[in-house]
């Protein structure tokens, strides 16, 4: 009972050390906008602001486009996901069900994409983007995303559906379901869990993404993402990082929601398959 | 209902040929059980009648109608799975009406039709839980309403019984049986349990390699098997065999002594010369009780199963080498109702009546009496 209770006290310690580990930034962040510019550069730092500066959020809000500039995330990243979501539930799909000569190597192919560095991508995405005019678009970054994005989750979608027994589409097919309607009807609705978890993967991909926003868009502040209009914020010579920690604030509480939303599914998505 | 007719189906994958020229007529109503060891097709053939798998030659009708062709929700046709196949997402009452919803029926027909599955299968109780709320028991209860809900022209069952512990596996051989006989659909049934096959089945078809070994109704099988494997296949504890030689006349040596079978001299003869010819004794007809064919034992082990006793001994000369070595181990077995008291490695007198004795030719395995 005695060593129980050390290995519970350890195993406490040590998730409550990992947590501090990965939830420093955030708070450091929060610290950082609520502080003076003096406290800023003071050594040794103070951990929490004397005089909280709570109106520099609102001062961010008033004076930049930040409602806009999520909104375009937010499109850039609802395009991104809906776009990849369609074509790698269908390519995992079919990589998970149907064997045709050849399957495993385009599997394997269509994974190496996810290799390639996104920089790599950038020069001929803005050739092709200039000479079908879609550059300063959003559409631009659905599709730039979406390239980063369908390698990888048409191969989470399709570990998900390896999990679930081949036999759940037989039956609806014997029970007048055509090979389609029967994924659409059965298997779709189990993979609920899946789903979200590539659904919030796709999302994040596309909501942290700095370098194809600040190719592809144009340098009206209004197109801009919310990380391309962030990075506007450092000036030349000198830069409230208290404003910058504030925007940041406002760009991650869009992420956080949708975490907290998805938290049951992607629970199970993580550990579907287990039991198998 | 319907009639099944099943034409020289084949299914090869690339050079492996899984089933060979499947060809069987299955009346209106009958219970057929298609029964084998692992690998020997019979899954293949209930997947190729049901659809799911194309045939790679032949032709199906189900009711005369040539369904060869068409998609599984076409046939009219209900399939039980080994694992249930129950959909997680759904609630009973879904489950069991998934299939009539799919075909457009009416919600109140449907509700009406689910109702009276429910209520044959006694899962009236259980219509607005989901799968995982259920046990083994009343998951297969559930599997098998969304067959009979649809009132199809056949039901297909692969291994529905499989996953049940023993006790349940027997509770629900006799519930599947006793659906069959109140609804007299025609069902096809796969199994590799024998003893499900020879309870259940009007007519059993045996397989092996993909080969139709033998088709007959249960007691024919025990009784005249056509081939060694079919022989080996049915019965537990499984028939003996024993290496033979031809005596004098239409008889065989077997103990040191001449037994009298029902083949000719000139047959048996014939089949010596052809690798051999192989005695098969089934446990059950060798007694304590004397008359027939008599021969000595020391019994090597004995098992007591309260009601009975398996007398295990050595088949000295007469082993016979197409056994497994776990086969050949055990050496021959009696099977002993109602015996007086016996010890291991002391003389025990046993017999066996000759009218009895199956004889098998030994490099085709065809059976000679």
């Amino acid at each position: 009972m005695k060593r129980i209770t050390a290995q519970n006290i350890a195993l406490y310690a040590g998730v409550i050390a990992v947590c501090a580990f990965l939830l420093f930034p955030i708070y450091w962040l929060f610290v950082t906008a609520l502080a003076t510019s003096a406290e800023l550069t003071q050594l040794p730092p103070t951990f929490w602001p004397k005089d909280p500066q709570w109106e520099t959020f609102a001062k961010v809000w008033a004076e930049r486009p930040i409602p806009l500039w999520l909104l375009n995330s937010t499109l850039a990243a609802v395009g991104s996901v809906a776009l990849s979501m369609f074509v790698s539930v269908l390519a995992g799909y079919s990589l998970s069900r149907f064997s045709v000569r050849g399957g495993h190597s385009l599997g394997l192919f269509i994974l190496t994409a996810k290799m390639l560095p996104a920089t790599l991508l950038v020069i001929p995405l803005f050739s092709i983007f200039r000479s079908v005019g879609l550059i300063g678009s959003l559409w631009s970054l659905v599709i730039a995303h979406s390239t980063l994005i369908i390698p990888f989750t048409t191969w989470m979608m399709k570990g998900y559906f390896d999990t679930i027994p081949r036999e759940l589409e037989q039956a609806a097919m014997v029970d007048g379901c055509s090979p389609l309607s029967a994924m659409v009807r059965v298997i779709l609705p189990i993979a609920t869990p899946g789903l979200a978890a590539t659904a919030l993967y796709a999302f994040v991909l596309s909501w942290a993404d700095y370098a194809y926003a600040r190719t592809f868009l144009t340098n009206e502040q209004g197109s801009w993402t919310a990380n391309l209009g962030i990075t506007t914020m450092k000036g030349e010579y000198v830069t409230d990082w208290n404003e910058v920690a504030a925007a940041a604030v406002f760009i991650a509480v869009p992420i956080l929601i949708i975490y907290l939303f998805l938290e049951r599914y992607l629970v199970g998505g993580l550990t579907a398959g287990a039991e198998k | 209902m319907a009639s099944i007719s099943i034409q020289n189906v084949y299914k090869n994958y690339g050079a492996l040929n899984v089933l060979r020229e499947f060809s069987l007529e299955i009346e209106d109503g009958e219970f057929v059980v298609l029964v084998g060891p692992s690998g020997c097709g019979k899954s293949t053939m209930l997947k190729i009648l049901a659809g799911l798998e194309p045939a790679s030659g032949g032709r199906i009708l189900i009711g005369g109608r040539d369904v060869t062709d068409l998609a599984p929700g076409d046939r009219d046709i209900a399939m039980v799975f080994q694992n249930y196949a129950l959909y997680p997402h759904l609630t009973v009452r879904d489950n069991i009406g998934f299939g009539l919803k799919m075909r457009g029926i009416p919600a109140a027909e449907i509700r009406r039709r689910v109702d009276e599955a429910a209520r044959i299968l006694a899962v009236e109780h259980l219509l607005d839980r989901r799968p995982k709320q259920l046990s083994g028991g009343q998951r297969q209860r559930v599997a098998l309403g969304r067959a009979i809900v649809r009132e199809p022209q056949a039901f297909l069952m692969d291994e529905p019984l499989s996953n049940l512990d023993a006790k349940l596996r027997v509770h629900m051989r006799a519930e599947i049986s006793a659906l069959h006989k109140r609804i007299g659909v025609t069902t096809i049934y796969v199994t590799h349990d024998q003893i499900e096959a020879m309870t259940m089945a009007d007519r059993v078809v045996i397989m092996k390699d993909g080969l139709i070994q033998q088709i007959a109704d249960p007691d024919t099988l025990f009784q005249k098997p056509k081939n060694l494997f079919v022989a080996s296949f049915i019965g537990s504890p499984g028939m003996n065999f024993l290496s033979t030689a031809p005596a004098d006349g239409a008889a065989i040596k077997l103990f040191g002594k001449k037994v009298p079978v029902n083949v000719s001299a000139d047959r048996l003869k014939q089949a010596h010369s052809n690798g051999g010819i192989v005695a098969g004794i089934r446990p059950e007809y060798i007694s304590t009780e004397g008359g027939g064919t008599e021969f000595i034992v020391r019994p090597s082990l004995i098992e007591s199963l309260g009601s009975e006793k398996y007398v295990y001994f050595d088949a000295g000369e007469h082993t016979f080498s197409g056994l497994n070595d776990e086969e050949a181990r055990k050496g021959l077995i009696a099977r002993l109702a109602h015996s007086s008291p016996l010890a291991e490695g002391e003389e025990l007198k046993l017999s066996f009546d000759p009218a009895r004795v199956h004889l098998f030719e030994g490099r085709s395995g065809e059976a000679l009496n």
